[in-house]
C-alpha cells in the first residue's frame, strides 16, 4: 500500500457522509467556478477529490447490485478470475516508482483519459443491462463519472493543461469486441467494475497529492480574499 | 530230463513269442487297413467340390461358391451344370460362380470339376431357401456436424437400382464417441427401396456438445423382402467415419449462450488442455464426466428458471476459469387481451398482456409483430417502446378504403412463437366488432361525415346459410347444422339464426338463435319436414336456405374404402340425372359416436367428382365419408366410404395368445387392433417364428436372418388364428407378430412358446422294450418247457443213488442172504469224483473263508497280512476280490479272502447300517453285520468286544481295530498300511459294509456309521 499522509481513514464514514452531501450540493456549481477561474485551482482539486471519495462510495453499491445481477461465481467475495478479454480497459495499477515519477500534468491527463474511456465502457454496460433498475443506477453513476470527467477537465484548465485527445467534448463510441460470449462480457463487465474502482482510488491519492502540492498557493487566496474583507 | 524241460520250456517260450508277433501284427495291419479306408472316404468326399455356397446381395444374381477338390493343384476346370428349364452349363475355371437368381423350387446342380487326375463331380440340390440375402456394406457418403445446435447429419445412397422389388430397409445407426468408441446411440431408420438409388439424410442431436468429444458413425442394413424366402442378413458394417473439433478460438466451454426451455436436461463440456478442478452451475457443483484428454463434461438434469443475466456455468482449472451462460426460459405465451381501438380514424392502437414471463431478456426478449393479412402490413414491437410489462401496444396506420382488419399479434422468442388473431370491422355505426378469439373493444368516435360515408354499403345477407341435418343418435330430434355466412355474403355481422322445420301438418320454430351457435335440435317425429334456416343482421333477414329431413332408403350400399392423395381426398361417382339438387358429401371422425359430422360439402348435381380438403384431416386417422344425393327434396345416401388421408403404420402390435400347443404344432390366435391405432387400412399381418429362447434379444429374431426364422405373411386379414406346423416337441419357439398397413409395418409383439413334449413316442420308447421283454421271456418259456428234457439231461443229470453203488451192490450181494450177519461197512465211497477247483464265483468261497478260515476268528492279526497296493483309487472294479496271504493263516493252513469294495460304488453307505443298526440290537444272536461291530467296538472297549465274540455267531473277516491301530513296528509300513486304507475297503459280500470304521469322529456320519470318501480325503492330510 502506498503511503499517503492526510488522506481520510475509511472508517471515518460519518464525517465523509457530511462532506459528500455538502459536495453533491455544491456539485452543479463546479464547472461555473471552473470557468470563472477566480479562485485558482486549489478549491477546484479538493472539490474534485471529493467527488472522488463521492463516486467511490456510490460505485461501492452499484457494484454489489451489478455483480448480483451477474450472478454467481461473479458475487462471490472471493472470485479473481484472469483478465480474459478485458485488454481495452485502462489498467489502473501501476508500479509505484512509475507512479512518484510522473508529473501533475500527466496525471492529470492519464486520469482523464482513464475516465473517458470508463464511461465509455459504463454507457455500453447500460444499454446491455436487462433490469430498469439497473439501468438507473448506471445512469446516474454515469452522470457523476461525468461530472468528475468535467471536474478533472477544469482543474487541469486551471492549472493550464491542453486537454488530450480525443476532445472530451465528442462521445466515446461504444464498440464491444468482436463475437464475444455473454461469459466473456460478464468478465468484462467484472474487470471494468474493478478498474474503475481501483481508478477511483488512485485519482483519490492523485489528487490529495495535488491537493497538498497546491495548498500554499490557496492559502494565499484565501490570505488575499481575507484581507479584501478588512 | 532237466535238458529236455530246459527245451521244452524253450520252446514253449518261442512260440509264446511269435504268437505274441503275430497277433501284434494283425492289430496293426487291421489298423491300417481302417485308417486307409477312412482316409479313402474322406478323399473321396474332399475329391470332388463340395461345400456348395450361394449368397446373394441384390435379389438379381446369386454368387455361389464352392471348396475345390483337396489335393488338387491350381488349375481346375469346372463345369457348373444348372438343371434348370433349359439345361444350361457353365466352364469356368475358378470356384464360384454367378447365376441369374432362380425362382422357387429346387435345382440340382452338378459342378465336374477337370483336373489332372481326372475329374469328380458333385450334385447339388439349390433352392432360394439355401440362399443369402447379405446386403453390400453401404457407405457413408457424408457426414456433417452442426456444431451450434451439436447435430450430426448422415448421408448415404440405399442402392435402391439393383434390387428388382420394393423392398423394406431397416438401416442401424451407431453412433460412437470419445477415441474408446462408447456406444452412445443405436438407431433403425425404416425406409423403402423404389427401384431406384436414393440418398438418404438423417441427423441425431447430441445431448454432448460434439466440439468436447470425437463422434464415430457407422452403419448398416438389413434387406427386409418380402418375397424372398431365404437366409436374410445384416450387411457388414460400413466403414466408419468420425467428427471431432478442431478448436479455433478462445472458447473452450459449449454449448454457449444457448436458450433452453426450463426442466429440460443439459450436457455442458470444457475442452481443456490442463486439468480441469471443479466445475459450477450456479452455486452447485456439479460431478465431473471426464472425456478424452483433459476434457470434461457436467450434466445437469431438470434445469430451473435463469436469472435475467442468465445462468453461469464455469469451469476452474489451476490457474484459469472458463465459462458459459444458459439462459433457461419458457416460450412466449399466447397474447392475451389483445385490444385494438382507434380514437382518430388515423391509427388503431393494439394492446395486449404477453401472459407469463419468459425468464428471457435483452436480445432473447419476446419481439412481437402485428400483421394485417389483407393489405400484408405489419408493424413491429420494439423493445424500447415498452418498458414495462404492462404496457405492449403498437400503433397501426389505416389504410385508406379498408374497413375490415383483420391483426395477427405474432409473438417470438428463441424457444417458440404463438399468435393471437382479431378481426376489426369499421364499417358498422356502433362500437362494434367482430371476434374470433378474444374480446376486442374498439371505439369508435362518432363522426357524422363517417356514418354518412357508410350507410350506403349496409344490406341484408345476400344468402341463407349452407344447411345440413342429422337425426339424433336416439333417432327423435333432427339436429340442424348451418355454416356462418362468409364476410362478402353476411353484409355486417350477423346477429341470430331463425329456425323452422314444417311439414303438411305443423310447423315448429326457434327464433333468435344468437350468433356464435351454429347448431339447433328440435324434436320432430318421423314425417317429413323442410327445414328453413334464416340469417339476420341488423339490417334484416337473409333469404331461407331449406333442406328436408326425409332420408330416401338405399339398400344397395357397400363400405368402399378410400385413400387420400397429398392433401385432399378425391370422390368420383357416376352421373345420375335423377339427382336434381345438390350433391352433399359429409364426413367425420369414425371414433366418433353417433349423429357423426365434422362437416359437408354441397356440389353441384353436375358434376361427377370433388376433392375433399380439410385442415381438420390428420393422417393415420379414419374418416366415413357419405355421399349423397338429392332428389325430390329428400336425400338419399349413395355411397358410404371410409378412408384416410394419409395411411400409417399401425402404432401397436396385435394381441395374440397361444391357443393350444401340441408337441409338433402352434395354434396362435389374435386379435383385431382398433382402428385409432391401426391407422390405415390393414392389409395382412407378418408372422415370424423360430426357435428361441426368452434371453435372446427381441431384435435377432427379425435381423440375424438365421436360417430357422421363418416368416409369414397372412394377407387375408379376416384370418384370426394361425396353426404352425412341423415344429420340434420340447423346443422353445419365439413367435412375433407384425400387423402392416400400406402406411407401413407396425411394431412387434413377441411371446415366447415350448412345443410340449412327444407323450406318443414316450409311450412308444416304453412299450417296445416291455413287449420285446414279454416276447422273449415267453419263447423262453415255451422253449424251455418243450425241451425240459434235455435241458434236464444237459444240465441236472440224475444223480446216482448211492443204493446203486456197486461198492453197496458189491457189498450186498457179498452180504446178501446175511444182512443180519455183518454190519456195512463204511468205505468211502466217492460215486464222482468231484474236485473243486478254485473257481471265481464268489459266494462258494466265501462260505468257504467263512467256514474254514481261522482268520476270521483272529482279525486282529489280519492287519499284518494286508498286501500292498492291491487297488489303486483310479482302478475301481466293482468287487476286487483278493486271496490274502497271511502268515497267521498259512500257519493255520487255510486261506482268508477279502472283498474291497470301491468306495464310490457303494450305494447308501450311510443308510443301510442304520436300518441295520435298528433292527439288529448288540449282542443279538445269529447273523452279525460286519458294521454292527463297527459302531460298537472302539479302541477302548476291546474287552466288551471280545465279550461279543463270544456271543455273535457270525464272524467277521477283520477286526476293526486293527485298521485301525497300525503300529509304527508293524512289519508294513505306515504308508503301505494308509494305502489301502484309503483306496479301498474290505467288507463283506453279504452286507456290503466297510470294515473300516470311521475315522472321523467329529463327522456325524461317521457318527451314524457311516463312512465318506470326502470325509477321508480330507482329513487324510491331517493324519
Amino acid at each position: 500500500m502506498v503511503p499517503t499522509a492526510g488522506e481520510p481513514a475509511a472508517g471515518d464514514s460519518w464525517g465523509m457522509l457530511a462532506c459528500l452531501c455538502t459536495v453533491l450540493w455544491h456539485l452543479p456549481a463546479v464547472p461555473a467556478l471552473n470557468r470563472t477561474g477566480d479562485p485558482g485551482p486549489g478549491p477546484s482539486i479538493q472539490k474534485t477529490y471529493d467527488l472522488t471519495r463521492y463516486l467511490e462510495h456510490q460505485l461501492r453499491s452499484l457494484a454489489g447490485t451489478y455483480l448480483n445481477y451477474l450472478g454467481p461465481p461473479f458475487n462471490e467475495p472471493d472470485f479473481n478470475p484472469p483478465r480474459l478479454g478485458a485488454e481495452t480497459l485502462p489498467r489502473a495499477t501501476v508500479d509505484l516508482e512509475v507512479w512518484r515519477s510522473l508529473n501533475d500534468k500527466l496525471r492529470l491527463t492519464q486520469n482523464y483519459e482513464a475516465y473517458s474511456h470508463l464511461l465509455c465502457y459504463l454507457r455500453g454496460l447500460n444499454r446491455q443491462a436487462a433490469t430498469a433498475e439497473l439501468r438507473r443506477s448506471l445512469a446516474h453513476f454515469c452522470t457523476s463519472l461525468q461530472g468528475l470527467l468535467g471536474s478533472i477537465a477544469g482543474v487541469m484548465a486551471a492549472l493550464g493543461y491542453p486537454l488530450p485527445q480525443p476532445l472530451p467534448g465528442t462521445e466515446p463510441t461504444w464498440t464491444p469486441g468482436p463475437a464475444h460470449s455473454d461469459f466473456l462480457q460478464k468478465m468484462d463487465d467484472f474487470w471494468l467494475l474493478k478498474e474503475l474502482q481501483t481508478w477511483l482510488w488512485r485519482s483519490a491519492k492523485d489528487f490529495n497529492r495535488l491537493k497538498k502540492k497546491m495548498q500554499p498557493p490557496a492559502a494565499a487566496v484565501t490570505l488575499h480574499l481575507g484581507a479584501h474583507g478588512f | 530230463m532237466d535238458i529236455y524241460v530246459c527245451l521244452k520250456r524253450a520252446s514253449w517260450m518261442v512260440d509264446n513269442t511269435r504268437m505274441r508277433t503275430a497277433s501284434n501284427f494283425q492289430w496293426l495291419l487291421s489298423t491300417f487297413i481302417l485308417l486307409y479306408l477312412m482316409n479313402q472316404v474322406n478323399s473321396q468326399k474332399k475329391g470332388t467340390p463340395h461345400d456348395l455356397k450361394c449368397v446373394t446381395n441384390n435379389l438379381q444374381v446369386w454368387d455361389c461358391y464352392w471348396k475345390a477338390p483337396s489335393g488338387t493343384g491350381r488349375g481346375i476346370d469346372y463345369e457348373v451344370c444348372i438343371e434348370n428349364r433349359s439345361h444350361s452349363c457353365y466352364q469356368l475355371e475358378k470356384t464360384n460362380i454367378k447365376i441369374p437368381a432362380l425362382s422357387h423350387g429346387d435345382y440340382e446342380i452338378t459342378i465336374n470339376s477337370l483336373h489332372d487326375f481326372g475329374s469328380s463331380t458333385s450334385k447339388f440340390t439349390l433352392n432360394e431357401q439355401n440362399v443369402s440375402l447379405i446386403p453390400d456394406t453401404p457407405e457413408i457418403l457424408n457426414l456433417s456436424a452442426d456444431f451450434s445446435t451439436s447435430t450430426l447429419h448422415l448421408k448415404w445412397n440405399d442402392r435402391g437400382s439393383v434390387f428388382p422389388h420394393h423392398s423394406n430397409v431397416i438401416w442401424e445407426i451407431k453412433i460412437l464417441r470419445k477415441e474408446s468408441m462408447e456406444l452412445v446411440k443405436l438407431v433403425t431408420y425404416n425406409t423403402t427401396l423404389n427401384g431406384k438409388d436414393t440418398l438418404h439424410h438423417w441427423s441425431w442431436a447430441s445431448d454432448m456438445p460434439l466440439e468436447c468429444a470425437i463422434h464415430f458413425v457407422e452403419i448398416r442394413c438389413y434387406i427386409d423382402n418380402l418375397h424372398f424366402s431365404g437366409h436374410k442378413e445384416w450387411s457388414d458394417w460400413s466403414p466408419v467415419k468420425n467428427i471431432s473439433w478442431m478448436p479455433d478460438s478462445q472458447t473452450k466451454v459449449f454449448p454457449q449462450d444457448k436458450v433452453i426451455l426450463v426442466g429440460s436436461d443439459i450436457t455442458f463440456c470444457c475442452v481443456s488442455q490442463e486439468k480441469v478442478l471443479s466445475a459450477l452451475i450456479g452455486h452447485t457443483n456439479c460431478p465431473l464426466i471426464h472425456l478424452d484428454g483433459e476434457n470434461v463434461a457436467i450434466k445437469i438434469h431438470n434445469i430451473s428458471v435463469s436469472a435475467s443475466s442468465g445462468t453461469n456455468v464455469v469451469f476452474t482449472t489451476e490457474d484459469n476459469i472458463f465459462g458459459t451462460v444458459i439462459f433457461a426460459g419458457y416460450p412466449p405465451d399466447t397474447p392475451q387481451q389483445l385490444n385494438c381501438e382507434t380514437h382518430d380514424l388515423k391509427e388503431i392502437l393494439c394492446s395486449w398482456n404477453p401472459g407469463r414471463a419468459t425468464a428471457l431478456v435483452g436480445p432473447r426478449a419476446t419481439s412481437y409483430t402485428l400483421l394485417e393479412s389483407f393489405s400484408g402490413k405489419y408493424v413491429r414491437f420494439k423493445r424500447a417502446e415498452a418498458p414495462t410489462n404492462e404496457s405492449y401496444q403498437l400503433f397501426f396506420q389505416m389504410l385508406p378504403n379498408q374497413e375490415i382488419y383483420n391483426f395477427t399479434l405474432n409473438a417470438h422468442n428463441p424457444l417458440g412463437r404463438s399468435e393471437s388473431t382479431i378481426l376489426v370491422n369499421i364499417t358498422e355505426k356502433d362500437n362494434l366488432i367482430d371476434h374470433y378469439y378474444l374480446e376486442p373493444v374498439f371505439e369508435l368516435k362518432r363522426q357524422p361525415n363517417f356514418v354518412l360515408l357508410l350507410q350506403g354499403i349496409r344490406a341484408v345477407p345476400s344468402k341463407g346459410p349452407d344447411t345440413w341435418r342429422e337425426w339424433s343418435s336416439d333417432g327423435k330430434n333432427l339436429i340442424i347444422y348451418w355454416k356462418p355466412l362468409p364476410i362478402n355474403e353476411a353484409n355486417g355481422k350477423i346477429l341470430s339464426y331463425n329456425v323452422s322445420c314444417s311439414s303438411d301438418e305443423e310447423t315448429q320454430s326457434l327464433s333468435e338463435i344468437p350468433d356464435p351457435q351454429h347448431k339447433a335440435e328440435i324434436q320432430l317425429d318421423k314425417n317429413d319436414y323442410i327445414i328453413s334456416v334464416v340469417a339476420k343482421n341488423s339490417v334484416g333477414s337473409s333469404p331461407p336456405s331449406k333442406i328436408a329431413s326425409m332420408e330416401i332408403p338405399n339398400d344397395d350400399l357397400k363400405i368402399e374404402q378410400v385413400v387420400g392423395m397429398g392433401k385432399g381426398i378425391l370422390l368420383t361417382w357416376h352421373y345420375d340425372p335423377n339427382m336434381t339438387c345438390d350433391y352433399v358429401i359429409k364426413w367425420c371422425n369414425s371414433s366418433r359416436s353417433e349423429p357423426c359430422l365434422m362437416d359437408w360439402r354441397k356440389v353441384p348435381s353436375n358434376s361427377t367428382e370433388t376433392v375433399i380438403e380439410s385442415d381438420q384431416f390428420r393422417p393415420g386417422v379414419r374418416y366415413n365419408f357419405f355421399l349423397y344425393g338429392c332428389r325430390n327434396q329428400g336425400y338419399q345416401l349413395l355411397r358410404s366410404m371410409i378412408g384416410y388421408i394419409e395411411e400409417l403404420a399401425p402404432t401397436v402390435a396385435p394381441n395374440f395368445t397361444v391357443e393350444d400347443t401340441s408337441a409338433d404344432s402352434i395354434l396362435v390366435k389374435w386379435e383385431d387392433i382398433p382402428v385409432e391405432e391401426l391407422r390405415g387400412f390393414l392389409r395382412g399381418y407378418l408372422f415370424y417364428f423360430g426357435k428361441g429362447e426368452r434371453d435372446t434379444s427381441k431384435m435377432r429374431v427379425l435381423e440375424s436372418g438365421r436360417s430357422d426364422i421363418k416368416v409369414k405373411n397372412i394377407t387375408d386379414i379376416s384370418q384370426k388364428t394361425l396353426r404352425i406346423a412341423d415344429l420340434q416337441g420340447k423346443t422353445s419357439y419365439h413367435l412375433v407378430l407384425r400387423a402392416y398397413t400400406d402406411g407401413g409395418v407396425g411394431p412387434e409383439k413377441s411371446m415366447y412358446v415350448v412345443t410340449k413334449e412327444n407323450s406318443v413316442g414316450l409311450i412308444i420308447a416304453i412299450l417296445i422294450p416291455v413287449a420285446v421283454a414279454v416276447i422273449v421271456g415267453v419263447v423262453t418259456s415255451i422253449l424251455c418247457y418243450r425241451k425240459r428234457e434235455w435241458i434236464k439231461e444237459t444240465f441236472y443229470p440224475d444223480i446216482p443213488n448211492p443204493e446203486n453203488c456197486k461198492a453197496l451192490q458189491f457189498q450186498k450181494s457179498v452180504c446178501e442172504g446175511s444182512s443180519g450177519l455183518k454190519t456195512l461197512e463204511m468205505n468211502p465211497c466217492t460215486p464222482n469224483n468231484v474236485e473243486v477247483l478254485e473257481t471265481r464265483s464268489a459266494f462258494p468261497k466265501i462260505e468257504d473263508t467263512e467256514i474254514i478260515s481261522p482268520i476270521a476268528e483272529r482279525p486282529e492279526d489280519r492287519s499284518d497280512a494286508e498286501p500292498e497296493n492291491h487297488v489303486v483309487v483310479s482302478y475301481c472294479p466293482p468287487i476286487i476280490e483278493e486271496e490274502i496271504p497271511n502268515p497267521a493263516a498259512d500257519e493255520a493252513g487255510g486261506t482268508a479272502q477279502v472283498i474291497y469294495i470301491d468306495v464310490q460304488s457303494m450305494y447308501q453307505p450311510q443308510a443301510k447300517p442304520e436300518e441295520e443298526q435298528e433292527n439288529d440290537p448288540v449282542g443279538g444272536a445269529g447273523y452279525k453285520p460286519q458294521m454292527h461291530l463297527l459302531i460298537n467296538s472302539t479302541m477302548e472297549d476291546i474287552a466288551a468286544e471280545e465279550d461279543l465274540e463270544k456271543t455273535v455267531g457270525y464272524r467277521p473277516q477283520a477286526n476293526v481295530n486293527t485298521w485301525n491301530l497300525v503300529s509304527p513296528d508293524s512289519p508294513r509300513s505306515i504308508d503301505s498300511n494308509s494305502e489301502i486304507v484309503s483306496f479301498g475297503s474290505p467288507c463283506s459280500i453279504n452286507s456290503r459294509q466297510f470294515l473300516i470304521p470311521p475315522k472321523d469322529e467329529d463327522s456325524p456320519e461317521s457318527n451314524g456309521g457311516g463312512w465318506s470318501f470326502t470325509n477321508f480325503f480330507q482329513n487324510k492330510p491331517n493324519d
